[in-house]
């Protein structure tokens, strides 16, 4: 993108920034808009997506959720925000004042750092690293590290508890998640974000998920992993609230407390953008080309650019909400069963997926008749699995809606689809 | 064997132990020498199978005595006795008999700490619900309350202005430990359901030992009750169990219809069953409900109180409370149940019983949900007994007792309706999912005796003449009921005054909590949370 934009400056300028004496100036005022940018995203995903979430789960529970601030409380978040810049900042007296302060800075910098590779469109990323996937899964450290402060420095047992088990849930899960993206950067050849993204294409047939069965395996334990390391139901247990209070940030209020919270909301988009990426198309608009898209100049560009943007927003909202039915569905591991299901499962069948992939890559030509035969059968798989799910959802619905009719004598008070 | 039998075999045991045989009164007892208490309870227990210990009483007669009570019960004989032992009250010392039943260990402690009742041999006597610097036993007669008590006043009335007192330092609860981490688990934790404390001893995330820490809501009902008229008492009974307010008001009317003699009508008994089937299913639900949160599955719970708030309406359109009753009257009910509440309480149970699928397809089979509960903290049947664990958590264990069918009472014989008992349904026998399953079953027995009883309910009076002042003659008499804790039994000695001599009130959830202690060892900090859910403790019923 950044050369991108200096290409178009270039033109517009009419001589080449680079050549330009103050050329350091245009490039932090460049990396200064990608990152408010970036910040402003996060802000407006990270607010609206906990009134979604709480919407989400209100009508799960049978309740309505937050619906007083602003029309149908879509304005309920900034509230929040409001009333946690307000509140009081509390160090707590025997806390390590410095990095208790410290901490959540920590996390959200570790959180946001991923956002400098994460693609939003076709040309719509602030750094296309040529490595980016391994920077996403080193940066991510940040955030244990964080995560281990903040409940060290609390001088708290409970945080303390949550912190370590933050900690060891993290690296744990850092394993199977990286090896099953490990699947699909052998069958992409790059570590390229864009670069993953342009090895696949527009339609299912040509993502990664239903490329063939192992990598659709792999999208599964990716995104479980994923959702392990973004500490939400059924693996928060580094907050654990029945158990260790609030975990590690037991001791935050206010504005620290809101870092924490905005990094943990946040995840929800990079769990589900990253899955997006890896295996479901990204941002590729059905009928044009990734080169197509590159060629093309002026309002067709935007065009296309909104487009692309469109197509990604909407695959990963689809995830986010399955994320967060499932955060409001399960209940929580214990601890033992969570490092079991991680070291004893994951792990050895992300490893599994990782030498099938391998097999299939060096025993099958692409586009061959197997190569197919494998697609459609992950196809099936995939298209069995969504049928399933909303089959199952539709007649738990049906069941409820009759119970209703019986106990009141009138339809069920509001349609799934429609907001009380 | 009769009572009388009991005191033949006993005199025959103890030639010369045996000092008395009361039989003039309502549940006749055996005044034992206190030398000889424990070896009379030995072999009560050894010899005529007395396997559960009820409840353990102090009684202050001043001038130079104490009686001491132990109420006795035979699960496999449906047999009671009650055992007394005098020990002057100077020197009111006796022989623990915690050896013999493990519950005794915390009814010895209660005893000694509100009448000063020292227990010899003792593993732990210290003071139980009063803080350990308190000074006097306040069950005992001639106790004069402090004015003040760390610089704050201990009556209403004598509310001092606030002064700028520097507040006593605060002692550390316990020492430190070698290796292991000191863990205060409450008062304030979302997991002990009101406020109870907990001192875990853990080794990481491993759980050495977990001793509970009672007494942040004694209220001191006991007490209350012998400074009010047997009908005054009847609100503060709710208090005793919040959640289960109709029992609690039910074993109380039945302890002081006993002493009175009186009848209740036929009609009266059905509105006392009706309410008290709808306050289980809803102490159930909140029991099961908040376990499943406890786990970390907040829909299911949300789920519950929806189906609960329908019940509170009912009771609302009963009683006109919602939560804390006080609907029974000694003699029957206070208000009668209109033909609409019934109405609507059947078209509820016809919503309800299918809902009970629905939260089975949302948590019971949750796969996740079952291993964190299935093979964790088995409690085994004898060991339930011998802690005189009583209600759901026992017949988890796999031991077949229920009041409400062993002894009968009210007009359950009449009603048709299955005892469910734990069967190891995902682990073993007595394990947490078994406590969670069994209250799930015991939802859909409640609406089974429900519908039965507004089917049978008759017309008439429902409430007998009873006179304005309750004077009931010198005697002794323990009610119980089958609360959804377990037996809620209420032994009361009246002295032929308007106020009761001493009252003693037994809950499940008392004796539920040793067993935590005792469960603890090995457990991790997620199992304790499950622990406690599973036992379904609540603070107010520990502490009264």
């Amino acid at each position: 993108m950044l050369r991108d934009v200096a290409n178009r400056l270039q033109q517009f300028l009419g001589f080449d920034p680079a050549t330009f004496g103050y050329s350091w100036v245009v490039g932090a005022v460049v990396i200064g808009i990608a990152a408010v940018a970036a910040f402003v995203f996060i802000a407006i995903f990270a607010g609206p997506v906990t009134f979604w979430e709480r919407r989400i789960a209100g009508r799960m529970m049978s309740r309505i959720g937050p619906n007083r601030v602003g029309p149908q409380g879509v304005l309920q978040w900034l509230a929040d925000g409001i009333k946690c810049f307000l509140k009081e900042d509390l160090v707590p007296a025997s806390a390590d004042s410095g990095l208790f302060k410290f901490a959540p800075y920590l996390v959200f910098g570790g959180f946001m750092a991923t956002f400098a590779v994460l693609p939003f469109g076709a040309n719509l990323v602030a750094a296309d690293l040529d490595v980016g996937l391994l920077y996403l899964l080193a940066i991510t450290g940040l955030v244990v590290i964080g995560i281990l402060m903040a409940g060290w420095a609390s001088n708290n047992k409970w945080a303390l508890f949550g912190g370590i088990r933050a900690a060891a849930q993290l690296v744990s899960y850092e394993i199977p998640s990286a090896f099953s993206l490990m699947s699909v950067v052998l069958a992409a050849g790059t570590m390229s974000m864009q670069g993953i993204i342009r090895q696949q294409g527009a339609w299912p047939w040509d993502w990664f998920v239903f490329r063939n069965p192992f990598l659709f395996a792999a999208f599964f334990l990716s995104l479980t992993a994923s959702i392990a390391e973004g500490n939400r139901t059924p693996f928060d247990l580094p907050e654990g609230e029945s158990e260790l209070v609030a975990g590690y940030h037991v001791e935050y209020s206010g504005m620290r407390f809101l870092w924490f919270m905005f990094a943990e909301w946040g995840n929800l988009w990079v769990i589900s953008s990253l899955a997006t990426v890896c295996f479901l198309g990204g941002w590729q608009v059905p009928g044009v080309t990734p080169d197509e898209i590159a060629a093309s100049t002026g309002l067709a560009f935007a065009g296309w650019q909104l487009a692309s943007l469109f197509v990604f927003v909407a695959k990963a909202s689809v995830l986010v909400a399955f994320v967060i039915q499932v955060r409001w569905t399960l209940p929580r591991l214990r601890v033992d069963q969570l490092m079991i299901t991680c070291w004893k499962y994951l792990v050895p069948m992300a490893l599994f997926c990782l030498a099938g992939v391998l097999v299939l890559l060096a025993a099958i030509d692409e586009n061959g008749i197997a190569d197919w035969a494998l697609r459609g059968v992950s196809m099936a798989a995939g298209v069995f699995i969504a049928v399933a799910y909303i089959g199952k959802v539709r007649a738990s619905y049906m069941a409820d809606r009759d119970l209703y009719r019986r106990m009141e004598g009138k339809e069920l008070w509001y349609p799934p689809y429609r907001l009380p | 064997m009769t009572p009388a039998e009991i005191v033949q075999r006993l005199r025959a045991a103890f030639p010369d132990g045996i000092e008395a045989y009361e039989d003039a009164i309502l549940d006749p007892a055996v005044r034992v020498s206190a030398d000889l208490a424990h070896a009379v309870c030995l072999f009560l227990r050894d010899d005529l199978g007395m396997d559960t210990l009820r409840v353990i009483t102090a009684i202050d007669r001043p001038p130079e005595a104490i009686d001491v009570v132990w109420h006795l019960l035979s699960m496999r004989d449906h047999q009671t006795i009650v055992i007394k032992a005098r020990v002057p009250r100077e020197t009111p010392d006796i022989a623990t008999v915690s050896d013999i039943w493990a519950s005794a260990n915390w009814f010895e402690r209660e005893q000694f700490d509100l009448v000063g009742v020292r227990f010899t041999g003792h593993p732990d006597l210290r003071r139980l619900m009063l803080p350990v610097d308190w000074v006097g036993h306040p069950l005992r007669k001639d106790y004069v309350r402090p004015d003040v008590y760390h610089g704050i006043p201990t009556s209403r009335s004598a509310v001092i202005p606030v002064t700028h007192v520097a507040p006593p330092q605060h002692v550390a609860k316990a020492e430190p430990l070698d290796n292991l981490m000191r863990l205060n688990m409450g008062p304030h934790h979302p997991a002990t359901h009101g406020v109870l404390n907990f001192l875990l001893e853990t080794d990481g995330e491993i759980v050495r030992r977990a001793q509970p820490d009672v007494g942040y809501l004694h209220r001191g009902i006991e007490k209350l009750a012998e400074m009010n008229t047997y009908a005054g008492t009847m609100p503060y009974t709710d208090r005793v169990d919040y959640l289960g307010g109709m029992f609690t008001n039910q074993g109380w009317a039945m302890a002081c219809e006993r002493l009175l003699g009186i009848e209740v009508p036929r009609r009266g008994e059905f509105c006392r069953i009706i309410v008290c089937e709808l306050n289980r299913i809803a102490s159930h639900l909140v029991g099961t409900g908040s376990m499943a949160m406890d786990l970390g599955a907040y829909t299911p719970f949300i789920h519950w109180l929806r189906e609960r708030e329908t019940i509170n309406d009912l009771m609302e359109r009963i009683c006109g409370a919602r939560l804390t009753y006080t609907y029974m009257r000694i003699g029957g009910v206070a208000l009668d149940i209109d033909r609409e509440t019934l109405d609507k309480t059947l078209a509820w149970l016809d919503h309800f019983e299918p809902i009970c699928a629905e939260f089975d397809r949302l948590i019971t089979g949750n796969e996740i949900f079952v291993n964190r509960l299935a093979n964790v903290a088995v409690l085994s049947g004898p060991d339930a007994q011998s802690f005189s664990i009583v209600g759901p958590n026992l017949r988890a264990s796999g031991v077949k007792w229920d009041l409400r069918r062993d002894e009968p009472y009210s007009v359950y014989p009449e009603l048709e309706f299955d005892v469910p008992v734990g069967l190891g349904w995902r682990g073993s026998v007595g394990d947490a999912y078994d406590r969670f399953f069994l209250r799930l079953i015991e939802i859909r027995e409640s609406a089974r005796i429900l519908r039965q009883a507004i089917a049978m309910i008759p017309d008439g009076e429902i409430r007998a003449k009873v006179p304005r002042i309750l004077k009931p003659a010198a005697n002794e008499a323990y009610g119980r009921v089958e609360a959804p804790r377990g037996e809620a039994g209420f032994y009361v000695t009246s002295d032929g005054t308007d106020k009761p001599y001493r009252v003693r009130m037994r809950t499940g959830c008392f004796t539920a909590m040793p067993v935590i202690e005792f469960l603890s060892p090995g457990l991790m900090i997620a199992d304790i949370v499950a622990l406690i859910g599973s036992l379904d403790v609540i603070a107010p019923e520990v502490d009264r």
